[in-house]
């Protein structure tokens, strides 16, 4: 028997799995624990779309062994509501119309987490910057920006970051 | 078939699994590489040996001498060292333009080497830092120029049971600048159609001196431009004498014509951006006091 006897921690919760060592992230996050909010795109760390946050960054769960996260903490877009409310990222997409056809939101949306979570006051222009490995082909990024600027002004009074 | 994922907790441990396990396995640092080479071409190692847990790897360290990274250090690490500011700057610039967030947070500098693409884009920096690298096999520890630890695309002196440890250069003396300029079709997540940098310092009397040139992408690997170099050394940055040096760089450069761009274009761009690189790095050298630009 081969496989790697994995614990996972995702989302706040542990879970036990057992995968070929050569699967990313991404197979074992939608195939294995189905959370499939998580899109499969490119498969080469080109479009950002399999964003997920392991450790408090961003990478690309496409392109990473699965086997490698042992004892990390990764985070998925499932996981930024808290109890049924939305994460004030999800909010201000919303609010914004930030969304044509959804598909690469989930890691444009992670992306924008990690960034937030050590930038707590960005620029328009460095927003733009943090986004740059996460593309959106219906090329809505203005009200993306729009959005995550919002996103950084209320995390920033609702007092969540100094 | 089944692939077996080794977690070696000392160097010694990860050579010795390269050793019994034979060609067969491959090391994982970052897995940006790997990963997509697996999926592509459908040929899986017999083992996956995770180097990630040699944390003393991961490191940036420095001495009177010079500079050591660690294998394992992160184009994220590289990015954001505040002693690659000044002088050093150029490694910031180089290593900020490689993939996006997501891949520089795990994609590692030995990586980076090890998988030898001709556009690597930290390459030509150390090659103008004159860097080595050390690496640790069954039979011992060895550095090498990586200048000649590349041999070209995908091709590396490094045998199958060793693990590069770290990347070492020495600081040029005396008050220097460098520069990194990139070029392709769009500002990010672009793979180089042409990439630049450039190491200058300054004479007494005002003039070039010690001026390291190198390019990447521009030939089947990246190389330092010793004819442009010698024609600097000692000259004016004037704008007759830079159109030279570029003449100069893209008669060394052997392109090859790709879906990026044709072999002409990025003939031309090599005497662009050598123009360029120099005249960012003079410019550097001569702003202000320069205590703080030439590190």
């Amino acid at each position: 028997m081969t496989e790697v006897q994995l614990d996972l921690t995702v989302n706040g919760r542990r879970h036990r799995v057992s995968v070929p060592a050569h699967h990313s992230l991404l197979d074992v996050l939608r195939d294995e624990l189905e959370l499939t909010g998580t899109k499969t795109n490119c498969l080469e760390a080109e479009c950002g779309v399999c964003t997920v946050v392991v450790d408090g960054k961003s990478v690309a769960s496409c392109t990473m062994l699965a086997a490698q996260c042992q004892g990390r903490e990764v985070v998925t877009i499932e996981g930024l509501q808290d109890g049924g409310d939305l994460h004030p990222l999800q909010e201000a997409f919303v609010e914004h119309g930030a969304v044509q056809c959804g598909y690469c939101i989930p890691g444009m949306i992670m992306t924008a987490k990690a960034f937030l979570d050590e930038n707590p006051r960005p620029t328009r222009e460095a927003v733009r910057e943090a986004i740059a490995g996460t593309l959106c082909r219906c090329t809505g990024y203005q009200k993306i920006v729009d959005a995550i600027m919002a996103a950084s002004q209320r995390l920033v009074q609702q007092g969540e970051r100094p | 078939m089944k692939v077996e994922f080794l977690e070696p907790q000392s160097l010694q441990d990860a050579v010795a699994m390269a050793k019994a396990k034979g060609v067969g396995a491959r090391f994982v640092a970052g897995g940006t590489d790997l990963v997509i080479q697996m999926r592509k071409t459908g040929v899986l190692p017999e083992a996956i040996i995770n180097l990630q847990r040699l944390r003393a790897l991961g490191e940036i360290k420095h001495d009177a001498d010079g500079f050591s990274l660690g294998a394992l250090v992160t184009h994220r690490q590289i990015e954001s060292e505040d002693r690659f500011l000044g002088g050093l700057q150029a490694l910031r610039e180089s290593a900020c333009v490689i993939g996006g967030h997501q891949v520089r947070n795990v994609a590692t500098l030995g990586g980076n080497l090890c998988n030898a693409s001709p556009a690597a884009d930290m390459v030509p920096i150390l090659l103008c830092f004159n860097a080595d690298v050390t690496l640790v096999g069954s039979s011992g520890s060895r550095n090498i120029p990586l200048a000649a630890f590349i041999e070209g695309p995908r091709k590396t002196q490094r045998a199958h049971d060793e693990v590069m440890t770290d990347i070492r250069f020495p600081k040029p003396a005396g008050k220097f600048a460098s520069a990194f300029l990139k070029g392709g079709r769009r500002r990010a997540m672009e793979i180089s159609i042409v990439a630049m940098a450039g190491v200058v310092s300054m004479s007494a009397g005002g003039t070039m001196t010690d001026v390291r040139l190198a390019m990447g992408a521009a030939g089947p690997k990246a190389i330092r431009l010793a004819q442009a170099e010698k024609f600097l050394e000692g000259k004016v940055p004037s704008k007759a004498v830079l159109e030279e040096a570029g003449k100069l760089a893209a008669a060394a450069a052997s392109p090859i014509d790709d879906v990026r761009a044709s072999a002409s274009f990025r003939r031309h761009l090599v005497g662009v951006y050598a123009r360029r690189v120099i005249e960012l790095g003079w410019n550097r050298i001569s702003e202000a006091g320069n205590d703080r630009s030439a590190a």
